[in-house]
């Protein structure tokens, strides 16, 4: 490697810092926007027109925040932990392509690299529990390992069966091969495991029980402050933006659109934005579920990761191999994979998760308890 | 109630959010002036003395009933014998001449205002109670009479019982004497 | 040292104490629980109360009768016209005052109006509890109209100092009636949006059912009262069972649960919210004519004796005693709070739960700190 290709390589990886961290901007801005038309406020409008320039004030009340560092915290590990959250999250954008030219680098073994790289997050996350000397850190910590670790599994599988499907594990080749059928078509079943997984994974509502606010108080960053805690946040958004690239490329076709008559140049701007409507369109519906539902607990994520979810992916891998293999048409997959999927919801109503239930509040009249009492009264 | 099926339940709760995520936003952005919510005519924010616009002085006698019905001990007041009275025109013999109430003390039950013979004090529109100096909300006597005008102005304010807590003089009692 | 001795017969399981509260963002205030975990699950818990103590009891004694209304206010700072009601009724039957008609219907409209929107506020922290960040908003949307409604007739949205001894302090404003009937019609959606929105979430549900189990029998025994108390199947509600006031003449439900878990005491509230629009329906469209005070001398000297009134306010059973001795400020007053007596009972409720339970289980009892410590 010579010297040009290093400056451009640096110089590239700058540029690709330079997107995230705007998308990054862009998205705090947006959920708070988000959550509050959910909520009936009007969100952050102050700063700038209607509040735009709000995440740059953020930004620069974070950055000029005082540092602190607990007395008896672990220095290195408190301050190395941010960092080793945010580092395996950005890893994986050299290999996520934004269009058909728009990649850093178009790993064959693209999708092997991101389930491989994006485990390595969790460290972090224990590091940031363990260095804090927090006891509730320490159990926010504790936590997301457990919670992130069980999670990988139905998370990779997911993407497991997308590589069986299109028989790659290139990203451009698997959204090239959802020409015509996208893969949630093929896949609900797969779809559904990837976005819970995917939740789960970025510990978000429902499944924020990490940083968890009303019970572990913010979990691994309560002792953080100032541009370290902004690091933390830097990633959980980066990781949303993320999981919602990739849903977008595994599952809604990427840039593939029904119609995109232009070339050139054109082609890749029109196929650019077309892909990232699709995906506001995904971090939508993570900020939509992140406003209405409320949060499981610890004991119940694991019971659903590992009783529903891990069998379904491996259902999923089953039933794709199998049609493959005996070269069955691909609506099968639809067929069954649909069957699955009402499968699971059937297994969550029957009580995995919720133990008895039956009408328990009766209302009783007022004047029913009046003639009672007045009959005692009498005896 | 009977409980539903779980996909029930997850879609309901779409459903409930991204209606009310077409509605108008309910909030109000406080501290624009323009864009407060109003307040009701009986809203109770700090008490302030109300001024005599027939006769430009204060309603207030001093009488310090309030001071000694106050539930906090909040206000603090002095009378003094009224110039304008010994001229002749006025009715009222005492007139306050210090009034000092510690408003963050005040806890705005409004006993004051019910205790008053004189409809002297009333509970003004104001309740910001932000100040930048410790102590700073220890309100004298003027600036009672400033929050007072102010209110009286909005609401067109007029005494509860304007014929005996006017300060037009009597006209002269000899008429009254000689029947 | 007690506690440790305690402690150490569970110390084999014991991985950890931490501190929950009274810094602590969902203890509603400041509550502090010690507790002793064996990985998630809780091993012991101990309550500590006290940080909001002002001593609102023994400042009684060297206030006015009148004077002290203001101070019932703030004991429970989100029912505070029940509060007050209470107070009120205990001074009346000591001195034998008979409220006018008109005042009695306005106490029940504008009580029964408070006790929707303290429903709605533990309908809100209880979503936050959760995990659930929009309930919270709707919530508070709710109590927000009540709380308009209550400005336009009190002059306060919290702290009103409106139910006076006698009666109230002065009549309701002329719109009242119409403004009433609009509120109630929102009211009637928000309580049914929010309904929808948390109560048949599975994972709410998964969250709250079986959680924090009371039965009726030991509920009775820890004193609970209120919701608490009707989500064990107890049908005890003194508005029934005890009327005050004329709640007797009128026709609502009472919500009683069957399993005393976490979910029974949320949606007995729900339920609740419901019955009490029916009141309100009710005493509205009969609400005579006539005076709102009755005839009391401004000092209030009640002749010697004692009283003991109970009510029903949104949290439970508000009991007030009151020693007089004949002068114009009270010999001793004694509060009985509800949230202090259900409290007691959470060392049994958090039995064999997790940490995240102990905090659902806390706002399933709904404490007002300022009720518990007065």
């Amino acid at each position: 490697m010579n010297m040009p290709e290093i400056v451009g390589l640096f110089f590239k990886a700058s540029l690709l810092l330079f997107f995230i961290l705007m998308v990054v901007l862009i998205l705090t801005l947006a959920e708070r926007k988000a959550l509050a038309r959910i909520q009936q406020r009007k969100g952050p409008n102050r700063v700038g027109f209607k509040g735009i320039l709000q995440p740059f004030a953020d930004a620069l009340k974070l950055l000029t925040k005082e540092d602190i560092l607990p007395a008896s915290a672990n220095k290195q590990i408190f301050w190395v932990a941010p960092l080793a959250v945010f580092l395996p999250g950005f890893l994986i954008w050299v290999t996520i392509p934004l269009a058909k030219e728009v990649v850093l680098a178009n790993l064959d073994m693209g999708l092997f690299y991101i389930t491989a790289i994006s485990v390595l997050s969790v460290m972090g996350l224990l590091m940031a529990g363990w260095g804090s000397a927090n006891k509730w850190a320490m159990i926010g910590g504790l936590r997301a390992a457990g919670q992130l670790i069980s999670y990988e599994i139905p998370f990779i599988m997911a993407i497991l069966a997308i590589g069986i499907l299109a028989q790659s594990f290139n990203l451009k080749e698997i959204v090239d091969d959802q020409a015509q059928w996208p893969f949630a078509i093929k896949q609900p079943l797969g779809l559904f495991i990837f976005l819970t997984a995917g939740l789960a994974e970025l510990g978000r509502t429902p499944f924020d029980i990490h940083h968890a606010e009303s019970e572990v108080v913010g979990g691994p960053f309560v002792e953080y402050s100032g541009a370290h805690w902004s690091v933390f946040y830097l990633a959980e958004y980066m990781n949303t933006f993320t999981i919602a690239v990739l849903t977008v490329l595994l599952f809604l076709g990427g840039w593939q659109s029904p119609v995109l008559p232009f070339s050139g140049t054109v082609q890749t701007v029109a196929s650019l934005s077309w892909f990232l409507i699709k995906t506001a369109l995904v971090i939508w519906v993570i900020f939509w579920i992140r406003g209405t539902y409320p949060r499981l607990r610890i004991d119940q994520l694991m019971s659903f990761g590992w009783k529903i979810l891990v069998p379904a992916s491996f259902i999923n891998i089953f039933l794709t191999a199998s049609v493959l293999y005996y070269a069955l048409p691909h609506w099968v997959i639809t067929v069954v994979s649909l069957g699955f999927l009402g499968a699971t919801f059937y297994f969550i109503k029957k009580g995995s998760l919720a133990g008895n239930k039956q009408d328990t509040v009766t209302i009783i009249n007022s004047s029913d308890i009046r003639a009672q009492l007045s009959n005692k009264a009498e005896v | 109630m009977k409980i539903q099926n779980p996909v029930v339940g997850f879609i309901n709760g779409l459903m409930v959010t991204i209606r009310s995520t077409l509605r108008r936003p309910v909030t109000a952005e406080y501290p624009a002036i323009e864009k407060r919510l109003p307040l009701s005519n009986r809203f109770m924010g700090f008490p302030a003395l109300t001024w005599d616009y027939d006769i430009e002085e204060p309603y207030c006698t001093g009488c310090m009933v309030c001071v000694r019905e106050c539930p906090t001990q909040c206000m603090s007041a002095q009378m003094k014998d009224n110039p304008q009275h010994e001229k002749g025109l006025s009715r009222r013999r005492k007139i306050i001449e210090s009034f000092e109430i510690n408003l963050g003390r005040c806890i705005l039950c409004g006993i004051c205002v019910d205790v008053c013979n004189f409809d002297a004090i009333e509970m003004s529109h104001e309740y910001e109670l932000s100040k930048y100096q410790r102590n700073a909300n220890r309100v004298n006597l003027n600036q009672l009479l400033d929050m007072g005008v102010v209110y009286q102005n909005k609401l067109q304010w007029t005494p509860k019982q304007p014929q005996k807590n006017s300060g037009i003089p009597l006209p002269p009692k000899q008429s009254e004497d000689s029947s | 040292m007690q506690v440790h001795q305690q402690v150490s017969e569970y110390s084999d399981a014991i991985d950890l104490m931490v501190n929950m509260g009274p810094q602590h963002p969902s203890t509603h205030g400041v509550f502090r629980l010690v507790i002793w975990v064996d990985g998630e699950r809780i091993v012991k818990v101990e309550p500590h109360i006290g940080y909001l103590h002002r001593g609102s009891e023994k400042i009684c004694e060297s206030e006015q009768y009148s004077q002290i209304v203001t101070l019932f206010d703030r004991l429970d700072y989100v029912g505070n016209l029940n509060n007050e009601l209470a107070f009120c009724l205990a001074v009346e039957k000591l001195t034998e005052t008979v409220v006018p008609e008109r005042a009695e219907y306005i106490r029940v409209i504008l009580c029964e109006l408070n006790r929707i929107a303290s429903h709605m506020l533990f309908y809100g922290v209880y979503g936050l509890d959760v995990g659930a960040t929009t309930p919270m908003l709707y919530g508070f949307r709710e109590r927000e109209r009540v709380q308009e409604l209550f400005e336009s007739v009190t002059g306060a949205r919290m702290m009103h100092n409106y139910i006076r001894i006698g009666g109230v302090k002065e009549d309701v404003p002329d719109d009242f009636d119409k403004n009433v009937l609009i509120l109630l019609d929102h009211l009637k959606r928000g309580v049914d949006e929010c309904d929808r929105l948390l109560s048949q979430n599975e994972m709410f549900l998964a969250r709250t059912k079986g959680v924090g189990i009371i039965t009726g029998e030991d509920a009775l025994d820890y004193g609970v009262t209120g919701p608490a108390l009707r989500a064990s199947g107890v049908i005890e509600d003194v508005r029934v069972t005890d009327p005050y006031s004329i709640y007797s003449r009128f026709d609502f439900g009472i919500p009683v649960g069957s399993n005393g878990d976490c979910w029974d005491r949320y949606y007995v509230r729900v339920e609740e919210m419901r019955e009490s629009i029916k009141i309100v329906e009710q005493a509205i469209s009969d609400i005579p004519d006539g005076d709102i005070s009755a005839k009391v001398r401004r000092i209030i000297r009640p002749p010697v004796g004692e009283v003991f009134v109970r009510t029903e306010s949104p949290r439970g059973d508000l009991g007030v005693f009151l020693v007089s001795d004949g002068s114009d400020k009270p010999y001793r007053v004694k509060v009985r709070p509800p949230s202090f007596a259900n409290l007691q009972a959470l060392e049994y409720m958090l039995e064999d739960t997790y940490i995240a339970d102990a905090v659902l289980v806390l706002g399933s009892i709904d404490i007002i700190m300022g009720e518990v410590d007065r």
